[in-house]
């Protein structure tokens, strides 16, 4: 019969007990889904919901934010780096695993693979919608008025819909099931039944978020603010240029 | 080969001469006897080493001692997932049934693999009671029946090496310690005399390949012969090698 895939010869390499710095930036990138980047993104769900009060609480919101003392500071130490740092982390985790579910196709090891692929798609999401809502187009910093028409502009699109759709599933998803992960490799749910209820809860967790995130998207079609980006308030668009100008 | 109008097993084998060798499959048809595992399939063929079609073959070598789930040694894939030989029920398999070697550990020959290194993991871990000196330590410590309990579950590992064969983690580039000897650090720190070596074994987990690198696929609690609660085990050591690593950076 034909040759199979070549054998192992070396096998798995022993611990090296007590030795390098993998502990501690596991340990950070488990931290860091947490806080600060699960915080900002329920942060982040909580303030676009109030789109559901209209363009108006939507700019007033979005000014409260833009106005925030050390904003850029907030940002990049806050948002950015820990982002990053988590993004790419994650990145080294996934390539260094080797998922089997076709193997061993259970519930436990389907989320591991899950957790993977929507820890992806929400990146490039994330890098998709920073690129857009915060470095081109109208400038919320400086205008946070323009923000619901901002949003309204990028929803025509229907892909762009699509995506939001997309996006905030695999984000809710990914931040739910890691707070589950953080749980339970940090030894705060050791029992069964206790990883059972945390397990219930970050299902319910994914699942509010999902709907708040969806129907903050619906908000932007309601019929009576459906055409407000058609009709921009009456400030002039300023765009990224001007800025630059 | 079986003889015709009885009723088959039919096995196909991945086999390997030696360490560097490629693999090749091999076929086989048995005569089905009733309660028949693969362990005693394996025999059949060692009687009779001959192919499905024909051809006269060496018997398969694979690692076995006590045939009842105790010692360990028959660990393989079959029918592509970590489980005992012994205790793999013929009638309850898919056929052809399908035997290969570890996928992770080197082979030795055919089905018989290296896992030497659970226990080098074992020994940088010290899984043992401390009880060596110069003179006579008398008498240990009495264990409540309740710390019994909870001990007992985890002192059932074989060794095996099922929940690494199966864990997503464990791997060359990773080297993944394993659910199995986590599950040792948190048996022998519950000792009364273990627990003298209890911060060693928490700093060894913090090493590279250590407790960080489990990434609660779970696998490892489903293929466990044993049933051990390794899951469990991961979380309740996770949050002692925590304490544990606080506890260094501000007291020293």
């Amino acid at each position: 019969m034909a040759s199979v895939a070549s054998p192992v010869e070396r096998g798995v390499p022993p611990i090296r007990a007590g030795k390098g710095h993998s502990f501690l930036l596991r340990r950070l990138h488990s931290l860091s889904g947490i806080i600060p980047v699960g915080a900002f993104l329920l942060e982040h769900f909580i303030s676009n919901a109030f789109a559901t009060n209209g363009p108006n609480a939507y700019g007033a919101q979005v000014k409260f934010l833009t106005g925030l003392p050390f904003v850029l500071v907030l940002e990049i130490v806050g948002i950015y780096i820990p982002l990053l740092y988590h993004a790419l982390y994650g990145f080294y985790i996934w390539f260094r695993g080797e998922s089997n579910v076709s193997d061993y196709p259970w519930a436990g090891n389907f989320m591991y693979a899950a957790q993977r692929w929507t820890g992806a798609i929400a990146f490039v999401y994330i890098i998709w919608h920073t690129y857009t809502m915060r470095f081109t187009g109208t400038h919320l910093l400086t205008h946070p008025d323009a923000a619901f028409d901002k949003v309204q502009t990028e929803l025509q699109h229907w892909w762009a819909g699509v995506f939001y759709l997309v996006g905030i599933i695999a984000a809710s998803w990914h931040f739910s099931y890691g707070i589950y992960l953080f749980c339970a490799k940090w030894g705060i749910t050791v029992s069964e039944r206790s990883r059972k209820w945390s397990g219930r809860a970050c299902t319910v967790l994914a699942l509010t978020l999902i709907l708040v995130g969806w129907l903050t998207m619906a908000a932007f079609f309601r019929p009576q603010w459906r055409d407000h980006w058609k009709n921009p308030p009456a400030t002039e668009q300023h765009t990224m240029n001007d800025n630059a100008k | 080969m079986a003889p015709s109008g009885t009723k088959t097993v039919i096995l196909k084998i991945k086999r390997q001469e030696n360490p560097k060798s490629s693999p090749r499959w091999e076929e086989f048809d048995l005569t089905w006897k009733p309660g028949m595992n693969v362990i005693s399939a394996m025999m059949e063929i060692a009687a009779n080493p001959v192919t499905r079609d024909g051809k006269t073959t060496t018997p398969i070598t694979y690692d076995s001692n006590c045939l009842e789930e105790v010692c360990g040694s028959c660990a393989m894939l079959i029918n592509g997932r970590a489980r005992m030989a012994c205790s793999a029920l013929v009638d309850k398999l898919e056929q052809p049934i399908r035997l290969e070697p570890f996928s992770k550990f080197p082979v030795v020959r055919d089905l018989a693999v290296d896992r030497s290194v659970i226990f080098e993991n074992l020994k940088a871990v010290k899984a043992w009671v401390p009880i060596d000196g110069t003179y006579d330590l008398g008498a240990g410590l009495r264990i409540s029946p309740t710390e019994q309990e909870e001990a007992y579950p985890v002192s059932r590992c074989i060794s095996c090496c099922c929940c690494m064969e199966a864990c997503p983690q464990f791997n060359e580039s990773t080297g993944f310690v394993g659910a199995a000897t986590i599950a040792q650090v948190r048996l022998f720190n519950q000792h009364p005399t273990g627990k003298a070596l209890k911060h060693e074994r928490l700093q060894a987990l913090m090493g590279d390949g250590g407790i960080q690198e489990c990434g609660f696929a779970q696998n490892c609690v489903e293929v466990c012969p044993k049933d051990i609660p390794l899951t469990k085990a991961i979380a309740d050591t996770g949050r002692e090698v925590m304490k544990q690593a606080i506890k260094d950076f501000f007291r020293g």
